[in-house]
């Protein structure tokens, strides 16, 4: 009723502005293209690259960091650096996930072994390619849902309670344990060992400290960067210096570099390797990319979600409904697209909830409010109306479409940059990725304690790659375990702990979901196993590839 | 370590060069910290609350004005968890040089009265009290109540039927919502606590409909107040707030209430800190709260009045007389018995890992008999053709990363690191020379990247680099 009645007078109001909005519009439109906010952006962009691009340092914390700049421009332009900033750092988390396997941000963690399989076969710059090409265009699709239903989609954000954020992680942690490539038994174990992980410590809703075993620091929990960086990147350094002697460690990077064109390789042939074949592509996988970026904005847009849960059922969709499902774990340009696709749609996604609520969709967005309210601008509904303040939203819109194209360029830029790593010999390249370990994991926190966590997720990580325990789900596990673990005992605090389901249909909905992805391929394994031994006792095929 | 580096410069004259390059950049690091004078390097303010929440954005824009004051970076880090016993901790229990500050907040006066820290108001020397933001209770816009006494004739009506929310559970604003009930002669569990992560989540829990109540402070709230989506019932303060949006709550002791709960942030740092230094940095704090100090034609004050925080300031002494007066407070809420049996919830905290144990162990046991019918397995087992000299590396990197970490905070990052990675290009076949020569430009370059473009300083030893 409510919720009605705000709309419809949202719907008059926003008649009675109409042309105040247009000409909101147009100043906005005139105020983007200022040279000093381009010129900003621009800077932004590449202070956003360059930080995604470090392991362990976090597109939350480039804009955190970012932040006391934020004190010398006006608002529009510190918006809009903000905007840039994110989607820059996000693609760029992308590079190192690519050519060393440390996953830059927590949302590639789904797509890490796909990617770090294409630089394997010297194809690292198509996989570039491919993830930049599809997180513009789902960082446009996700502006788009933004500037069309920011203030109706917010209303429906406030409705998830408790109940259907428990069934939404459960969600997410079983598309990444069912997805991931080897047997379903040894994902759900992974999963497991991740939400062990994710109970150390103390967390929101028990007041005693558990499983830290004396040790003062694990109070506060495993922090789940230096664990990524551990459990993909160190544990390849590890494999690599253990394999190989000297000889060998220098045939492997001939041999790469013998696949690659010469080093003088003339730009066209550059852009034909990071862009080729990309329009037929992305219109081939045209239902994909809208599926990528509704799950993306959906996701993205509660408060509590975000990218990381946005690419892990992106990719398990992916998988679910590709014609190659083999393929993915082993390099799948189709669920790399997909997944980063997500991941950079839901990055506008978080900003409905805070600009029409003032409730932060992730941590990025909870120092956007802090900057809006440094600068008397209060989130809100009337943010949208009151044709100053409109001003400032249809600019934070054009950046977001400013920003995506700024990407196009600057990635490709970033991609060459960085595809030099690959040259270089890997005696070489394996002591300095893990100094870069080292630094990454300290930095988060400025804390020595996480580079122990990071040196023992390495050995760890090492030892489940041996046994071929994928290590996504335990780094979603670590990530979302501890969220879990709150919404499942904050709803057995309740006096109702079981709603209704006229009251939280969602909630039914996602529960049934969720359930029916672990129980019918467990029915489909059972019915064929009973239909195969009629016929003939045969050897069991592992479950999938 | 010499001896191998003059081998290697006698072969090219290049090295030479880029080792002094380096040698003078090393020195001019190092110069800089043999001034006498405080502050000479970066300050780090250690905040014990996440990215993006209130008290990360009043240390931060406190961390940028004492920057413009004291002429040097003061770097902001986050060391959350634990319900803020990390961060205390590690702002109280740095090294007392004077660069180590901690932003500390009521839950100082909390933490050791539930024994989960040993550390208390006492173990830091307080220098200056920033913003004090008192408790408040908010309802959604269509609740019943409009007062304070028909929640209360409705929660003795029907106790432990209400749900309320606000931070995790025993955390400052549950103890506000509880003190209040206690005050009150009611059982403290009359309205259920929901644990939430904090503000942000249980204001959206409760426009979700799931909650009844959230008890926060004004600011955290302040959007929804503004939109008319919940409507404030009553603020613990001794009077009432003096910013415009919120001058028409009223107090709980207006409403007859005897309950007061106001929340603090300040900062201290080690206790055994040279008093010099805490004079200059009082003297500092004191420039930036009184407005003294200005950037951009703004001033502090104004800063956190335009976010509806609160800028009450007191100084060393008045600071640690009221810490000392707060903490009696809290331990007269957490000392009483009816709170020692809100402590143990009906959910233990190890029920969830024993649940998660339990299914490790069918994993493990359903992955065994898989084996086991599947018979013995080409594809998985250790790595094939293992070598002697692989066995090695692979010790010397787990082992260098050990002790890097071991000797890094008395050597420092340069030293130590250098040598690792110095050791381990020449472990993987590059020449003696170039891993030298390699691991002399790289870590220092790493060093600085670090420390100035990302102010993320990098452990100094005890010869100040």
């Amino acid at each position: 009723m409510c919720c009605l009645a705000t709309c419809c007078e949202s719907n008059f109001r926003a008649g009675c502005w109409a042309f105040d909005m247009n000409e909101a519009f147009e100043t906005a439109l005139a105020n983007a293209f200022d040279l000093q906010i381009l010129f900003v952006m621009l800077l932004a962009a590449i202070y956003g690259l360059f930080v995604g691009a470090i392991p362990g340092l976090t597109a939350t914390m480039a804009v955190a960091l970012f932040v006391p700049f934020t004190f010398f421009l006006d608002t529009s332009t510190g918006l809009a650096a903000i905007v840039t900033l994110v989607a820059c750092s996000i693609f760029a988390g992308d590079i190192p996930t690519t050519l060393v396997r440390i996953p830059g941000t927590p949302s590639s963690a789904a797509y890490t072994d796909d990617a770090y399989a294409m630089t394997r076969q010297g194809l690292h710059e198509r996989s570039l390619g491919v993830s930049l090409v599809f997180s513009v265009v789902g960082g446009l699709l996700g502006s788009a849902v933004l500037i069309v239903a920011a203030p109706q989609l917010a209303r429906v954000a406030t409705q998830f309670s408790t109940f259907e954020y428990f069934w939404l992680f459960l969600l997410g942690l079983s598309c990444a344990a069912i997805v991931s490539r080897g047997s379903r038994l040894k994902g759900a174990l992974a999963l497991i060992i991740g939400l062990l992980f994710a109970t150390i410590g103390m967390g929101e809703v028990h007041s005693q400290p558990r499983l830290t075993f004396g040790v003062a620091e694990l109070i506060t929990g495993i922090n789940f960067i230096p664990a990524m960086i551990g459990l993909f990147g160190v544990s390849e350094v590890l494999r690599n210096v253990l394999v190989a002697n000297d000889a060998r460690l220098e045939s492997q990077s001939n041999g790469q570099s013998s696949e690659q064109p010469s080093l003088r390789a003339s730009l066209s042939g550059s852009i034909g390797r990071v862009f080729g074949g990309l329009p037929k592509r992305l219109w081939q996988g045209k239902v994909g990319v809208l599926r990528s970026s509704a799950i993306g904005s959906t996701v993205g847009m509660l408060p509590g979600a975000g990218a990381d849960i946005a690419a892990w059922i992106s990719y398990a969709a992916s998988k679910r409904l590709s014609k190659e499902p083999d393929q993915y774990g082993t390099g799948s340009l189709e669920g790399i697209a997909n997944a980063t696709n997500a991941n950079n749609s839901a990055l506008a996604g978080a900003w409905i909830p805070a600009l029409v609520l003032g409730i932060p969709g992730d941590s990025i967005t909870a120092i956007v409010i802090g900057v809006l309210m440094m600068k008397r601008v209060t989130p809100g509904p009337e943010i949208f109306e009151n044709p100053e303040q409109s001003v400032l939203v249809y600019g934070i819109y054009i950046t977001f479409i400013l920003a995506n194209l700024l990407l196009i360029p600057l990635g490709f830029v970033a991609i060459q940059t960085g595809s030099l790593l690959v040259r270089v010999p890997r005696r070489v390249l394996m002591p300095v990725i893990l100094l870069f370990c080292m630094v990454g994991a300290y930095a988060i926190e400025r804390s020595s304690f996480d580079v122990w966590v990071m040196l023992g997720m390495g050995v760890l990580g090492f030892v489940l790659e041996e046994y071929e325990i994928p290590l996504g789900p335990v780094v979603l596990g670590i990530i979302l375990g501890g969220r879990l673990e709150e919404s499942f005992v904050r709803i057995l605090t309740k006096a109702e702990p079981i709603p209704a389901f006229s009251e939280r249909p969602i909630a039914y909905l996602l529960g049934a979901l969720c359930l029916s992805l672990w129980l019918t391929p467990l029915a489909l394994a059972i019915y064929k196993r009973a239909s195969k031994t009629k016929r003939q006792p045969g050897p069991t095929n592992g479950s999938s590839g | 370590m010499t001896n191998p580096t003059e081998v290697s410069l006698t072969k090219s004259p290049k090295p030479i060069a880029i080792i002094v390059l380096v040698a003078g950049l090393v020195t001019q690091i190092a110069g800089c910290e043999s001034k006498s004078e405080y502050p000479s390097r970066p300050i780090t303010l250690v905040c014990p609350w996440s990215v993006g929440g209130g008290t990360d954005r009043v240390s931060r824009q406190l961390a940028v004005f004492l920057e413009e004051d004291l002429k040097v970076p003061v770097n902001v880090i986050n060391a959350t968890g634990g319900q803020g016993v990390t961060g205390h901790m590690r702002g109280l229990a740095a090294r007392p040089d004077g660069y180590t500050l901690a932003m500390m907040t009521l839950e100082l006066n909390m933490l050791h009265w539930r024994n989960l820290t040993d550390l208390t108001w006492e173990d830091c020397r307080p220098l200056m009290s920033v913003n004090e933001d008192a408790a408040a209770l908010f309802v959604r816009a269509d609740a019943p109540w409009q007062s304070l006494t028909e929640l209360e004739a409705d929660v003795r009506k029907s106790p432990g039927t209400l749900e309320a929310s606000g931070t995790a559970k025993l955390g400052s604003w549950h103890l506000a919502l509880a003190g209040w009930l206690i005050s009150m002669d009611l059982d403290p569990e009359a309205i259920l606590w929901i644990p939430h992560g904090g503000a942000a989540p249980s204001l959206q829990e409760l426009m979700s409909g799931e909650l009844e109540m959230v008890c926060c402070s004004l600011p955290e709230a302040r959007s929804l107040f503004l939109q008319g989506e919940v409507r404030c019932l009553g603020v613990m303060s001794e009077q009432r707030v003096a910013s415009e949006t919120f001058a028409d709550i009223p107090t709980f002791r207006e409403q007859g209430y005897d309950w007061v709960l106001v929340g603090w942030r300040g900062i201290g740092i080690h206790p055994d800190t040279p008093d010099a230094i805490c004079a200059t940095l009082i003297d500092s704090l004191r420039r930036v709260v009184s407005g003294e100090i200005t950037i951009n034609g703004q001033s502090f004050p104004e800063f956190m009045e335009d976010q509806e925080f609160d800028h009450t300031w007191r100084e060393a002494g008045e600071f640690g007389r009221f810490l000392q007066v707060n903490d009696a407070q809290f331990g007269e809420i957490l000392g009483r018995e009816e709170f020692q049996e809100v402590t143990s919830g009906s959910i233990g905290p190890m029920d969830y890992p024993y649940v998660l144990f339990a299914a490790l162990g069918i994993a493990l046991f359903a992955l065994g008999i898989h084996r086991v019918r599947r018979g013995p397995t080409t594809d998985s087992g250790l790595v094939k053709d293992l070598t002697p000299d692989g066995i090695v590396n692979f010790l010397l990197v787990v082992g260098g990363v050990a002790a890097y970490l071991l000797l890094s905070d008395s050597l420092g990052f340069l030293i130590t690191a250098s040598v690792l990675l110095c050791l381990l290009f020449w472990r993987l076949g590059t020449k003696i020379g170039v891993s030298i020569l390699l691991s002399i430009v790289i870590v220092p370059s790493v060093y600085v990247l670090f420390g100035n473009l990302l102010r993320v300083e990098l452990p100094r030893g005890v010869l100040g680099f």
